[in-house]
């Protein structure tokens, strides 16, 4: 646990350090320019649209830094050659990867949390997010970040190229989505081996479906339940990445 | 020369080969790194190796840390068959550049391996301190590393290689590029090491050094092992230099200087 720790705060300080600040700066720009379009608008209206405008600025900026650092977490540790330094020492390369992968997304949640408080307060001075719903829509962004962290780092290791392994997952964060459509078309084609492949495909790449809180709330499901299960796809999804990642590094040779 | 991995043995190679694979649209291709190594270490002993670019001298050490798997044979270090990382513990290394991490203070560094290397958390401060002390980084140990020069970073690399009072101190080409002072210093403490009844296994091109400082030296070439020889005997008939020049072949395709 202690090897965890010290690899775990040492990636913290290096991405404080280096580049999770700029998101925040970024989001001030989003937030200037939204504020300044809100502010033309009627009373409620701004409300709703600094609302959904912070929060999918929040969960973009989110999404991007955690694709992009974890993407370059391990592939630029490799090219300075800092990991051979690393593993010389008594570390088991699991712990290794476990504790850079939770520094990174200790960051980005840092960053995400700034973001979302600055949001949350400005949402309440117009009178908006009274409710804890702010709180499930923030936690449901920062689960779809967690696991698209983990998808990148599995991508980073499995392709090498950074480039591919960035553009590889963005794809699959679009795909994400589209995971409820994968499965109708799955059952509408006659195609046994359209469908099997669809179906697989659906069920490998991450599911956004489990953090669709609107969705949810419109349909009556939002419950402690519906949290939970939500909390245990994105611990499954990431222990599952993570456990592949763990294979393909402890056959990498340095 | 090689022996039984027993009680006196530090470092062990037995019929230890190395073939690098790479694959490219479908085609493989494949170079030697190190050709069936049979080769001793003892404990307390300053070892050198000796060889030319791409003789294998890097091979041997990445196997030796388990940063590479042995293709043919076996490596065992302090009785231990590596890859292992409980052995790690008991071995620091010097890679010939500083390959540390730029953001962290030099103290936040020396701790990060400190506690790597398993230090208890109650004397980890104060021996990260005393180290920086003994390397003469003292006055630096909060400054981040990107504020360090060359010198300084190859001090902090040799302050980590240290922290945890190491049983076998692997050191990589530890002199490129350092000033005459600065490879005076590291002499030093080779022989201070030494004296301090730790093995040390010194990896260099440079046959002045090695010559002044090891008690036995192996020639690598091709990846093989070429020549072994003891003090007695390069300091007998045959000098390090003209032995070195008779043992090693040139591999990497250049041909020699013309003088005519």
């Amino acid at each position: 646990m202690e090897t965890i720790k010290a690899v775990f705060d040492y990636t913290l300080r290096e991405h404080i350090r280096h580049k999770v600040w700029l998101s925040g700066a970024l989001f001030g720009l989003v937030l200037l320019t939204g504020g300044l379009v809100a502010s033309a608008l009627a009373q409620e209206e701004r409300v709703r649209m600094l609302l959904d405008l912070g929060l999918a600025a929040i969960e973009t900026i989110g999404l991007v830094s955690v694709v992009f650092l974890t993407v370059h977490l391990i592939l630029q540790e490799i090219e300075s050659r800092a990991v051979f330094l690393i593993l010389t020492h008594p570390i088991r390369r699991s712990h290794y990867l476990l504790g850079r992968f939770l520094g990174t997304l200790a960051a980005v949640g840092a960053g995400m949390a700034a973001m979302g408080l600055v949001h949350w307060a400005l949402v309440r001075l117009l009178g908006g997010a009274g409710d804890g719903s702010y709180l499930l829509a923030w936690s449901c962004s920062f689960g779809k970040v967690a696991v698209m962290g983990a998808l990148s780092l599995l991508l980073s290791l499995t392709l090498t190229s950074e480039a591919a392994a960035m553009a590889f997952a963005v794809f699959l964060w679009v795909l994400g989505h589209f995971t409820a459509e994968m499965r109708f078309l799955a059952e509408r084609s006659g195609n046994p081996l359209t469908r099997a492949a669809l179906t697989a495909i659906s069920h490998a790449v991450p599911d956004f479906a489990h953090f669709n809180a609107r969705d949810a709330w419109h349909a009556g499901d939002l419950s402690v339940g519906w949290a939970a299960a939500a909390a245990l796809y994105v611990l499954g999804y990431c222990a599952a990445c993570l456990a592949l990642s763990v294979q393909v590094f402890e056959q990498k040779e340095f | 020369m090689p022996g039984p991995a027993d009680a006196a043995s530090a470092v062990v190679f037995r019929g230890a080969g190395k073939v690098y694979r790479r694959s490219h649209l479908g085609r493989v291709t494949e170079t030697v790194g190190l050709a069936g190594l049979n080769l001793e270490i003892r404990r307390g002993e300053v070892f050198g190796l000796l060889g030319l670019n791409g003789s294998g001298k890097t091979t041997a050490i990445k196997l030796l840390m388990g940063l590479h798997l042995p293709t043919t044979g076996d490596v065992s270090v302090l009785g231990r068959r590596v890859p292992d990382v409980e052995v790690l513990a008991r071995i620091g290394y010097a890679p010939e550049a500083a390959y540390l991490n730029r953001a962290l203070t030099g103290r936040e560094n020396l701790r990060l391996f400190a506690t790597l290397s398993r230090i208890p958390g109650a004397e980890r401060e104060a021996r990260v301190a005393r180290m920086m002390d003994r390397v003469g980084l003292g006055h630096a140990i909060d400054k981040r590393l990107a504020e360090y020069s060359k010198g300084m970073l190859q001090r902090a690399s040799l302050a980590q290689a240290l922290i945890h009072d190491p049983e076998l101190v692997i050191m990589d080409e530890p002199i490129t590029g350092l000033d005459p002072l600065a490879i005076k210093e590291v002499r030093a403490l080779i022989l201070w090491l030494k004296g301090k009844g730790k093995t040390v296994l010194f990896a260099s091109h440079d046959i002045s050094e090695v010559e002044k400082v090891c008690d036995r030296i192996a020639i690598l070439s091709g990846g093989r092992l070429a020549r072994a020889m003891t003090q007695d005997e390069w300091r007998g008939k045959d000098s390090l230099e003209a032995a070195f020049a008779s043992s090693v072949t040139r591999t990497d395709g250049v041909g020699e200087i013309r003088l005519d």
